[in-house]
């Protein structure tokens, strides 16, 4: 590490901190890019299709992967087109609006095992333990992400897109309760909220054992939270064309759909923090810097895969029965985990 | 840095009332929200700096939207004829009141305390329970109280018969 700061002549903090910034803006990114050609790829595979194949660098296809980069360039070239009657600022915010609460939310969420160099403790998260914010961070993040697509929707001027937003938000603020809940009986258990000693304090047993009931409820408010089928009401093709995406088009469109795969990743970076040990590695006490990342980088995007595969399997509920299970099935069972917890820590004293 | 986060809570709180279309309105309102929670972060306290973007910013103006959206008109009307004496009713006030508030503040026993304190400790989350559910715990529970009381009674205006 000193070797490799002294090279480009920075002192080892700074280069650190700058390593931490490229890999946590740009890993998920590129993950969320892969994503949009494993979901097309991932739903040709289970509809018995072949999907996006053609598109090809110099007449090698690499398996559809240079789709990723077509479909940049077209969005990038095509007309930039805004509603007549639509608020134009509130139009080209509401990309931003999206997009930025979506990168800003790994920036707690450790990668990987802190290691020691040349005499200096370097953390695997942007922001070091200690901060104070913690888990709290990602969820005041999350909560901000709504605003993208409220702001899209109401800006359109579109009936389809109001409608597919205030869907949107109603859905996000009643899953954000029980979503809340079950975490909180985790910071309970391991009686702290710093996700550095979350993942500590899930040595020897991953909170998914534990916390059964709460990762189920937690799981299923991060499909409501990010819209992913089967909770996708912000859009539906069949009710409300696209939604709040409806007037949408080119890079403002394609900067909305990044950010809900970016989503994704984090969700799926949360869930493996929260429940399946972060950079924790099965049988091996101190996995070291490698390994850890290695581990952390295989859960989660075996969870960003569950994301996909969910999408192409079950069904999508009707509107109603989201918010009635939102409100009378995950907050019932949230607080009867979080009781559960509370009990269980009294017994014991 | 105070500067800053003081700019953004104040254009927030400003653009909040001149807005005349109220979800531009509504979303200022978020920014000035988050302005906040920056000072909150300023001032050694993160926790109530989280806890003001998920419940201010990120529950309650989303609710709020939500119910202006669900409204037909999103423009505010225009007054049915202009009253000027309100607005000079209202400079009146804001120069009689302004350097009164600024004295007031200037004056208080606790600005001089707090320039020779030293830093405060970080506030965390077990601080802040400690401190509910030790020191203030029977305001907390009257809060708690108070609140579940609200909740019943919009339940039982909204929903005539049980």
């Amino acid at each position: 590490m000193d070797t490799l700061s002294a090279l480009l002549h920075l002192s080892p903090e700074t280069f650190w901190m700058i390593v931490k910034i490229l890999v946590v803006f740009a890993g998920p990114l590129t993950i969320a890019a892969l994503l949009t050609w494993v979901e097309r790829r991932g739903s040709a595979m289970i509809q018995d299709r072949i999907g996006p194949n053609r598109a090809a660098i110099f007449g090698f296809r690499l398996i559809g992967l240079p789709q990723i980069a077509a479909d940049g360039i077209k969005a990038f070239l095509k007309e930039d087109l805004v509603p007549a009657e639509a608020n134009k600022v509130l139009f080209w915010l509401a990309p931003l609006l999206a997009f930025i609460p979506a990168v800003l939310g790994m920036a707690v969420i450790p990668f990987g095992q802190s290691f020691e160099s040349g005499g200096h403790t370097y953390h695997m998260s942007l922001l070091d333990p200690g901060n104070g914010m913690g888990m709290l961070f990602p969820m005041a993040i999350g909560a901000m992400a709504v605003y993208g697509v409220l702001v899209a929707a109401w800006s359109s001027n579109n009936k389809w897109s109001i409608l597919g937003g205030m869907r949107a938000s109603a859905q996000m603020v009643s899953d954000e309760l029980s979503m809340s809940l079950a975490v909180i009986a985790i910071f309970m258990t391991a009686g702290a909220y710093d996700p550095h000693d979350l993942i500590q304090a899930q040595y020897g047993l991953w909170n998914v054992v534990p916390h059964f009931l709460g990762f189920l409820v937690f799981f299923t408010c991060m499909f409501a939270e990010t819209n992913r089928l089967p909770f996708d009401f912000a859009e539906g093709e069949s009710e409300i064309v696209a939604g709040f995406l409806t007037e949408y088009g080119s890079m403002k469109f394609a900067l909305i759909y990044l950010s809900e795969y970016i989503h994704l990743v984090v969700a799926s970076a949360l869930i493996v923090t929260l429940y399946f040990g972060g950079w924790r590695v099965p049988f091996v006490a101190n996995p070291g810097p490698w390994l850890s990342v290695a581990s952390f980088l295989a859960k989660t995007l075996f969870f960003c895969w569950v994301f996909v595969w969910v999408r192409w399997t079950v069904p999508r509920f009707r509107y109603d029965q989201l918010m009635k299970m939102g409100w009378k099935v995950l907050l019932p069972l949230s607080l009867i985990n979080f009781l559960f917890h509370a009990f269980l820590m009294f017994r014991r004293g | 840095m105070f500067l800053i986060f003081a700019l953004i809570t104040l254009v927030g709180a400003l653009m909040t009332f001149s807005m005349r279309n109220l979800v531009m309105a509504g979303l200022s309102l978020v920014l000035c929200f988050i302005g906040v929670a920056g000072l909150f972060l300023l001032l050694a306290n993160p926790v109530a700096a989280a806890l003001q973007m998920v419940v201010y910013s990120g529950a309650i103006v989303v609710l709020v939207l939500f119910v202006i959206m669900l409204l037909a008109s999103h423009e505010e009307e225009e007054p049915k004829r202009s009253r000027p004496i309100q607005r000079w009713g209202s400079v009146a006030a804001i120069i009689a009141l302004g350097p009164g508030a600024v004295l007031l503040v200037k004056s208080s026993p606790f600005l001089a305390s707090s320039q020779v304190a030293p830093p405060m400790e970080v506030m965390t989350l077990h601080r802040l329970g400690g401190l509910l559910f030790k020191e203030h715990l029977v305001a907390f529970e009257i809060a708690g109280l108070l609140l579940l009381a609200a909740m019943i009674a919009a339940v039982s205006l909204v929903k005539r018969e049980l």
